[in-house]
């Protein structure tokens, strides 16, 4: 749970919100994601700055209200590990 | 290329040599282009080239490899009496492959008003076969395969090549269309029994005339009347798919395939005949354009 992720610098990406589904267009690789909630929502609070699953649950409360049933952080988890694996989000080493 | 015959024609905004080892397919087009206008000067953008695989070939069983700018390693030659099919589907191969101006959609495009209506989808869909019938009803035809959609200013340029009719639909519309503008049946192809017509004077004139897109259809044979509404995502992956190039145009691609996709509605129609398809292009186009 300590790992640190870093979002792909928001210059490179463009968002564009169609209906319950958004958009990501990545420059750098020339990719189109077709995305739900909540990854741009996360790609937000992320911004340039590397940090844990537990600080973006952190800043995601603030700005958005979560469901207390879910569990959360391993919920957020999942995500960035998925964004990990799509290049929008990259594992800090060490 | 010496020894080949070759001519050069416009299509829209697209140049094209064509060079034959053959005489036959080189009169039927010259024959089917002949109101088309010649390109401006010697360049050209793209080159098809229909020769023999194997010198022997041009004589003995002659077969027609498709060869040009662009083209695909495992495209099986077609025999001489299929060579304008081959000409046809070669032209297409470069725009599809080569055009890198607009944005290529996989769809058929008239023009009224100004407005042009986009039909999309999978190849039965009926698309070509509309597109070609309001041809003839008082709508001006932009094309049956490719819609050219102009990342600087989002309007839809005009591709209208010969149109490809494919097995029952010929007899249909041999009822609306003069026989002078039809090319020979090619029977056997690949893709069926296939007849090429000649689209209106009235659309080679305009073929220069860009239109504002005002309505999209994702039409479907077969099915019981019905108008379906589509979520943006749905239309827009199915838009990805449509086009060839919107890979290769990177971000100006994904900025204007987004804008058509804000703008311009869309819906689903299933039909069962010609009749239906027009009644519900009617009503929709009515209330949207």
């Amino acid at each position: 749970m300590s790992q640190r992720y870093k979002a792909a610098n928001a210059k490179d990406l463009i968002l564009r919100e169609l209906d319950e589904m958004s958009l990501i267009f990545h420059k750098t690789s020339g990719i189109t994601h077709v995305v739900a909630d909540p990854i741009p929502a996360i790609l937000e609070v992320m911004e340039a700055t590397s940090m844990t699953a537990a600080k973006v649950v952190d800043k995601l409360a603030k700005n958005f209200e979560l469901e207390d049933a879910l569990d959360i952080e391993n919920f957020v988890l999942a995500r960035l590990d998925e964004m990990c694996s799509l290049g929008l989000v990259e594992l800090e080493a060490g | 290329m010496s020894g080949m015959l070759e001519t050069r024609l416009q299509v829209g905004p697209a140049r094209f040599r064509v060079a034959s080892a053959w005489s036959q397919p080189f009169e039927q087009l010259q024959f089917l282009y002949r109101d088309y206008p010649q390109p401006d000067g010697d360049f050209v953008d793209f080159t098809v080239r229909l020769e023999p695989e194997k010198i022997w070939r041009k004589y003995f069983r002659p077969a027609v490899h498709i060869g040009g700018d662009f083209w695909l390693p495992d495209a099986a030659p077609l025999s001489l009496d299929q060579g304008l099919l081959a000409a046809e589907m070669g032209m297409n191969l470069q725009m599809a492959l080569g055009w890198r101006r607009h944005l290529l959609l996989h769809a058929s495009t008239v023009e009224r008003d100004g407005k042009a209506l986009l039909m999309t989808g999978l190849s039965g869909s009926g698309k070509s076969t509309l597109s070609a019938m309001l041809g003839e009803k008082g709508w001006r035809f932009m094309g049956d395969e490719f819609a050219l959609l102009s990342p600087e200013t989002g309007q839809i340029h005009s591709f209208p090549r010969l149109i490809s009719l494919k097995n029952q639909t010929i007899k249909a519309m041999q009822d609306v269309v003069p026989s002078g503008r039809f090319g020979p049946l090619l029977e056997g192809t690949p893709k069926g029994d296939i007849q090429h017509i000649v689209p209106a004077k009235e659309a080679i004139d305009a073929m220069d005339k860009p239109a504002k897109p005002a309505l999209l259809l994702f039409p479907r044979f077969g099915y019981d009347k019905a108008i379906r509404e589509m979520g943006k995502s749905e239309i827009f992956v199915r838009l990805t798919q449509a086009s060839t190039n919107y890979v290769a145009l990177g971000e100006a691609g994904f900025n204007t395939l987004t804008n058509f996709v804000d703008k311009v509605p869309a819906r689903a129609i299933d039909y069962q005949s010609g009749e239906e398809a027009q009644e519900l292009i009617d009503q929709l186009w009515n209330e949207f354009a």
